[in-house]
């Protein structure tokens, strides 16, 4: 049941989207599904829905680009977009990945599929490669601002919206496993801030769930945190934990685990599944 | 590859009917029938329920929108996933100047956004006007911290401010740029 239920578990959850979207006030977006395409060297397409659930026209282009979540030296993570062909990371698809119809214009309601072709390079190592689907859309009847009669001076930004989309290649044996290099944990009168160093050490993105759970020193928690996490390259993740006004006794300590059980919103048959880290810290 | 039979045919329907019992009220991200259970993750939704608009200006007048503009600030809507666990990456191209290209008359008008010229505000009761308990007030467009999406509301609005700044000598006419607002998981 489980297995019949993956295959059909995508289509699925965009009908209910649809279903669900009319309870969304939105203007001048589209809607994109799956937020993850998985192309491998048995299925070299894909396949991405987008639909416009406004009444008016918009109009939508596609493109690819490079970016991986990628993080400061306090751990804010941040993912930048590269567009040009000087993407030089050995991990890049984006040069080799093909999309039709790139350009569009989305009636009222309509749905258009979108459909991607990989055509890696020959002998490419075993792993997986990345890029970027930007779906942009905005109105496709945007007028120019009308400066009248008055010889006035009128202006028009147009809110141009887009959606960055996670393309994934995979080829060989395929490797899921993160290393924590090191933690880091501070203290202040109102927060146990944690930063963790991790590195990506198979040759996929390590896709997981980052939970950290703050105890005070009879075990009563504190506080708990738990962010969906998807490691590409090293990084450093930052996690704030509040601490409430409570009669908390010292020392606190933190138990922090990382795995890809509870990843419910990747279908089973895309996760490629790695180790688990577990591991508690005390706070000073 | 996806394709249709009677039993998958039955189940979407299933589910389809299901949903909509649940009318307007529905917020749960997870539906079920029997064994099977959806999350409801799919969408990234971004969106632009209203324009930065500075509207007409005077040549040599300096004018500008706060971001507190409940009618003229600009606003993003990013809608996603339903649990707090996911957070957005979200980068924002803002113009220089604003281009008149009209018929055999061209010029540009300088427009400026500050380092405190956005607000962050994860709830849907939120404007421009009066934010969300929680808000991020005064952040720098160019340099938006990612945020979770999923709280009460599952909904991260940005609310932009900015200044234009028409020369002396500046042509009459219509000027237009873009604001391009990039959104992406970064937990994929």
């Amino acid at each position: 049941m489980k297995c019949k239920w993956n295959s059909f578990r995508q289509p699925a959850v965009f009908f209910i989207v649809l279903i669900l979207f009319p309870f969304i006030s939105l203007t001048a977006g589209v809607l994109v599904a799956p937020t993850s395409v998985i192309l491998s060297e048995n299925d070299r397409t894909g396949r991405l829905t987008v639909q416009n659930p406004s009444d008016s026209p918009i109009e939508v282009s596609i493109r690819f680009g490079f970016g991986i979540p990628l993080s400061d030296s306090l751990g804010n993570v941040t993912l930048r977009l590269q567009d040009t062909s000087e993407v030089n990371h050995p991990r890049s698809a984006m040069n080799w990945i093909r999309a039709f119809p790139r350009r569009v214009v989305l009636a009222p309601g309509a749905t258009q599929v979108v459909r991607f072709v990989a055509n890696p390079p020959k002998d490419i190592p075993d792993g997986e490669y990345w890029a970027r689907i930007v779906v942009r859309s905005q109105d496709s009847q945007a007028q120019l601002p009308d400066a009248g009669n008055m010889e006035s001076i009128t202006t028009r930004l147009n809110m141009v919206m887009e959606t960055a989309i996670v393309l994934k290649y995979r080829t060989g044996e395929l490797m899921a496993k993160l290393g924590v290099i090191d933690t880091e944990i501070e203290r202040s009168d109102s927060l146990v801030a944690i930063s963790i160093d991790m590195e990506n050490q198979g040759n996929v993105s390590y896709v997981g769930v980052l939970r950290c759970n703050l105890y005070d020193a009879n075990d009563v928690e504190i506080t708990t945190r738990r962010i969906n996490i998807a490691v590409y390259d090293d990084i450093k993740r930052r996690v704030d934990l509040p601490v409430g006004i409570s009669d908390y006794r010292q020392p606190f300590h933190v138990d922090i685990v990382i795995e890809n059980d509870g990843r419910n919103d990747v279908p089973a048959n895309e996760l490629i599944s790695g180790n688990r880290l577990e591991y508690t810290l005390t706070v000073p | 590859m996806f394709s249709w039979n009677k039993t998958k045919l039955f189940s979407a329907v299933s589910l389809i009917l299901l949903t909509l019992s649940f009318g307007a009220t529905v917020n749960a991200q997870d539906v079920s029938t029997g064994q099977a259970t959806a999350t409801v993750l799919a969408v990234l939704a971004v969106t632009a329920p209203q324009d930065l608009d500075f509207g007409n200006v005077l040549q040599g007048v300096v004018t500008t929108i706060a971001r507190t503009n409940a009618t003229n600030a600009g606003i993003f809507q990013i809608a996603g996933e339903g649990t707090v666990n996911q957070e957005v990456s979200m980068h924002m191209q803002l113009p220089d100047f604003l281009w008149n290209a009209g018929a055999g008359v061209q010029d540009r008008l300088v427009v400026a956004f500050s380092a405190t010229d956005c607000t962050i505000d994860t709830t849907a009761a939120g404007t421009p006007a009066a934010v969300g308990l929680g808000a991020i007030v005064g952040e720098d467009p160019q340099n938006i911290p990612d945020t979770g999406v999923g709280g009460t509301d599952d909904i991260i609005q940005i609310y932009l401010g900015g200044t234009v700044h028409p020369a002396p000598d500046q042509r009459a006419g219509s000027y237009t740029a873009d604001i391009i607002l990039t959104a992406a998981y970064t937990g994929d």
